[in-house]
């Protein structure tokens, strides 16, 4: 700690004592809120950090089992297989949800509108296994879309379709609710103009509507793949094969045991962290023009 | 040129009541009112952003109630200005061309004129988040004008600028409206801007046509005393008719007996208007005058305001005067003197109650 003569202060004469760190510390103001947030969000911070560590440390102890188990092609395929068919989920739900969540956003509040905006929300409300079951009955080789689709050569048990479809069902939600915020934050005056200009209804979605909600469509396109990737309970109702990385790592659990497992769980954790963490970081300045306005 | 037969419109809670005006060819249209009448509304119509209800919207003869706002050749300037955020300054400007088939780079040789005329080349690659207020005006406007509409809606354009970029403002209108041959139709609730720009203009109050007209009719001779309050008469003082002999009526207004022209009948309930720069102050001895109405007073404030000032006076039925500051000094006018104020019988405005 540096204790030399601070520079003289109008106040402060010759020979009198510098005050210490620790009174012109207790002089400062101390904010207890900031300070108690702190805490409070470090503690569940903490929990997620304490969890990656534990499985971290158990797993650098034996790097040879690690790589092995992670340059497995089942591994790969795994992990290549999962975020297509979430990536394929989200597709689907830019096509179909875009929409919805731009009718949702312009549309005046109505009780049919709220109708509408439950059973948006029914699959984040459902347990999972639930969520599961409905995709299953629907699509199953007898349900009510399952069968003509067969028909037409679309199989959905154990099959990636199924898997995509469960994947969509789960995930929606997440994308159409914030596109729908993205939306309703275009202010109605700047369509309005558009329209004035001599822009159609389409024109002014292309133009102005759409490229203004970029961020939000992103956002929620992020959200949706995570939920997709994530999902279990959902997906092996319908399609237990081909595995996706949650089923491969409950089947490696239940057969090869926690070994095995975990080091796919930490591979998984790895690579899934870092394509987040690039994609976010992609678009730091996707749809940011200037506050201001 | 546009034309409203008995248009009502329900939004939410607010209701827009069996409108009837007419907006001819060249007009400088005002449609003033007090905040939530139903203005922007009104204007938004025109634009055909919002179907009435019932009633119907001619344009240059015919009907357009049902027609999209792209097919009516409308431009529409918003308060808040409205730039696409996502376009830079001169994509802004050349966005109704764009929409309409134009290629990008035709569209920005097009429009590039427009900006040099309204002083806003320099700002052509900039986004709009980086104006100023003044400036993006002045972006709004190129762009409507871009379009090269027959009619141009602004919804009041003045409000959000400083004084000195106002002045500038309302020349870059006056220009338009003279050389381009534009009709304006402008919402506001500023009597100043009307009595600068205004040819025409319509008074809603809650969702209601309650005054249409001449500028100059509806400013100074309003039909209603809430009209009166709204376009800014500084004295309307209410009374009763004690008198009337060939339409010059005596007026007893607590006390005080005024002259004015008017039909109204022994007892009727009237109002008068006086405005404040037809009110004439004198101290000391009453010189002879051609004024018919006289009274005396005390003066309770002298509100100073630029080279003019306002002076309140209380003769029994509170009157306010407007003066220069010259005339102020030379009477040596502050509160407690007594004057002497004048008004002439054909300055007062005699609104019937039951008119």
């Amino acid at each position: 700690m540096k204790t030399g003569t601070l520079p003289g202060g109008p106040l402060r004469g010759d020979g009198e004592v510098t005050p210490s760190w620790w009174s012109r510390r207790k002089k400062r103001y101390i904010d207890w809120c900031t300070i108690g947030f702190c805490i409070l969000g470090g503690l569940l911070v903490g929990l997620t950090v304490l969890a990656l560590a534990s499985i971290t440390v158990a797993e650098l102890a034996d790097p040879a089992h690690l790589l092995k188990v992670a340059a497995s092609s089942r591994v790969i395929e795994s992990i290549l297989l999962t975020f297509g068919a979430g990536a394929s989920a989200v597709l689907l739900l830019i096509i179909f949800g875009t929409p919805l969540a731009y009718i949702l956003a312009r549309s005046r509040p109505s009780r049919f509108k709220g109708v509408v905006e439950s059973i948006i929300d029914i699959p984040l409300i459902l347990p999972h296994t639930v969520a599961g079951l409905l995709v299953y009955l629907l699509f199953m080789r007898r349900g009510w879309l399952g069968a003509p689709l067969l028909e037409v050569g679309i199989a959905f048990e154990d099959a990636l379709p199924g898997t995509i479809v469960a994947m969509l069902f789960v995930a929606s939600p997440f994308y159409i609710n914030s596109m729908r915020e993205g939306f309703e934050k275009v202010p109605i005056h700047l369509e309005n103009v558009a329209r004035t200009l001599g822009a159609g209804t389409f024109t002014t979605f292309r133009t102005v509507s759409l490229p203004l909600s970029l961020r939000h469509m992103y956002s929620g396109a992020l959200l949706a793949w995570g939920r997709a990737i994530g999902e279990f309970a959902g997906v092996i109702m319908i399609a237990y094969y081909p595995f996706i990385i949650s089923t491969l790592i409950y089947y490696s659990f239940t057969t090869d045991g926690i070994h095995t497992s975990r080091s796919i769980a930490f591979t998984v954790i790895v690579v899934s962290f870092a394509v987040f963490y690039i994609l976010r970081r992609m678009t730091r300045y996707l749809g940011r023009y200037d506050d201001r306005v | 040129m546009i034309e409203f037969d008995s248009v009502s419109l329900a939004l939410g809670s607010f209701r827009l009541r069996d409108v009837s005006l007419t907006i001819e060819r060249g007009d400088y249209y005002f449609i003033v009112g007090p905040s939530g009448a139903g203005k922007t509304v009104l204007l938004e119509v025109i634009a055909g952003l919002h179907q009435p209800e019932s009633g119907r919207v001619l344009l240059r003869g015919d009907e357009i109630t049902a027609l999209p706002p792209e097919k009516r050749g409308i431009a529409l300037v918003y308060q808040d200005y409205s730039l696409f955020p996502n376009m830079r300054v001169i994509d802004n400007v050349a966005y109704g061309l764009r929409v309409q088939g134009t290629r990008k780079k035709e569209a920005r040789a097009e429009v590039a004129p427009l900006l040099d005329r309204f002083g806003i080349t320099h700002l052509a690659d900039r986004y709009p988040g980086t104006l100023s207020g003044g400036e993006q005006q002045r972006v709004a406007l190129a762009r409507a004008v871009a379009v090269k509409p027959d009619i141009l809606l602004l919804d009041e354009p003045l409000s959000a600028l400083d004084p000195i970029t106002q002045e500038k403002f309302i020349a870059d209108l006056k220009r338009l409206h003279r050389e381009d041959g534009l009709t304006i139709v402008q919402v506001s609730h500023s009597r100043r801007e009307a009595h600068l720009l205004a040819t025409r203009m319509a008074v809603i109050i809650g969702g209601s046509l309650v005054d249409e007209g001449k500028a100059g009719t509806v400013l100074n001779t309003p039909k209603s005393r809430d009209v009166a309050a709204f376009v800014g008469i500084e004295n309307i003082l209410d009374g009763t008719v004690t008198a009337n002999e060939d339409g010059l009526a005596t007026v007893d207004v607590d006390g005080l007996a005024f002259e004015a022209v008017t039909e109204a009948v022994l007892g009727e309930e009237v109002s008068l208007c006086i405005r404040a720069d037809d009110v004439v102050i004198t101290v000391g001895e009453s010189h002879l005058s051609s004024a018919r109405n006289t009274v005396v007073g005390t003066v309770i404030s002298v509100v100073e305001n630029g080279p003019i000032a306002e002076v309140k006076v209380d003769a029994g039925a509170p009157l306010t005067a407007v003066l220069t500051r010259r005339s102020v000094r030379d009477l040596a006018l502050a509160p407690g003197t007594s004057v002497t104020l004048s008004v002439k019988a054909t300055a007062i405005h005699v609104i019937r109650a039951f008119s």
